[in-house]
């Protein structure tokens, strides 16, 4: 009971006249929940909604009180029996957006995420291939296999590092590799 | 006054100096962490959270809340109680939702302990005139939430 008093007097003490809400800088989140019913804690004490599967209850319910809302918490009050399928759901629909398996339903984003990646990742192949036809020169004649091996040849014939480098591995009596 | 002054410091000198008490020869281990809680304790004691005659809305939610942060799915009786309070607050929505949050936190055994958890408290949702999601349609997306993107 202490409890209780205690919370409404913080809400009183935090509330503001509705005239004073719309413009009002410093309750910003109260102005906006409008009639909404400010209902618990949620996730960090302030009067937001969010649906999410670790904090499931959020602080405040979805829909504003409307006068038809309003009759139905009247009847809610009653036999839960005597409420028919469409008052149940307009009531689990006042309170909350979104149930569990439609805000944990696939979005189908994905799809669009792979697509522009792959897009994405072929321009960059199709900059390479502009640049190697119109922008870089021929790759230098030096590099042509029969230029390697000359080059190769010449390293043995200089008996490049014959310790336990290329000369090394070089058999000169058989002229093969050991 | 001085007399008493001066008592009452000899009086504390000799509690610092002397232990008041013995120390037993089996002595409760001072560790980290403290004493752990048993699951039969951990159900008991969210049971009689929820059974509390006077719990609010609030007092509800915070439990609920609480009890989908931990890595566990809630003891049937303890969703029991959570529903007669639901009853007791006069919020239909909310019984439901705790229903879809519980198997929610069924994780990937939810065909295992789902249909455990509503044979257990099938009695309550009869009494008390609960549906289950399923019942309500909400085990499949019912409607559909336009993207705030395209408003």
């Amino acid at each position: 009971m202490a409890n209780y008093l205690m919370r409404r007097a913080l809400i009183n003490a935090i509330r503001v006249p509705v005239c004073a809400r719309a413009g009002s800088t410093g309750n910003t989140e109260l102005a906006k929940i409008g009639d909404r019913e400010w209902v618990g804690y949620g996730f960090n004490g302030q009067p937001n909604y969010v649906d999410r599967p670790d904090f499931p209850l959020p602080a405040i319910r979805f829909r504003e009180d409307t006068p038809d809302i309003k009759a139905l918490r009247e009847k809610e009050k009653g036999d839960w029996r005597k409420l028919t399928l469409e008052e149940k759901k307009t009531l689990y629909r006042a309170s909350f957006c979104q149930t569990f398996a439609e805000f944990q339903a696939p979005t189908g984003e994905w799809k669009g995420v792979v697509g522009w990646a792959l897009v994405l990742s072929s321009l960059a192949a199709w900059i390479y291939m502009a640049m190697k036809v119109f922008v870089y020169s021929p790759i230098p004649d030096s590099l042509s296999e029969e230029r390697q091996k000359a080059q190769l040849q010449r390293m043995l014939d200089l008996k490049v590092n014959p310790i336990d480098g290329l000369a090394s591995k070089w058999d000169y009596e058989n002229n093969r590799w050991k | 006054m001085l007399k008493s002054a001066s008592g009452a410091f000899a009086n504390v000198l000799k509690r610092s100096l002397v232990p008041a008490v013995r120390v037993s020869a089996v002595s409760v281990r001072r560790s980290h962490g403290g004493p752990v809680e048993s699951d039969e304790e951990f159900d008991n004691r969210y049971e009689a959270y929820f059974n509390r005659k006077d719990i609010d809305g609030w007092e509800i939610r915070k439990g609920m809340n609480d009890l989908c942060g931990m890595d566990l799915v809630p003891d049937p009786k303890i969703i029991k109680a959570a529903l007669h309070a639901c009853r007791r607050v006069n919020d239909y929505a909310l019984a439901v939702r705790f229903i879809e949050a519980c198997k929610d936190k069924c994780g990937n055994k939810v065909n295992e302990i789902y249909p455990y958890i509503i044979q257990e408290i099938k009695p309550t949702l009869t009494e008390l005139g609960i549906d289950t999601p399923e019942e309500l349609g909400y085990d499949k997306p019912e409607l559909a939430l336009e993207s705030v993107y395209h408003m």
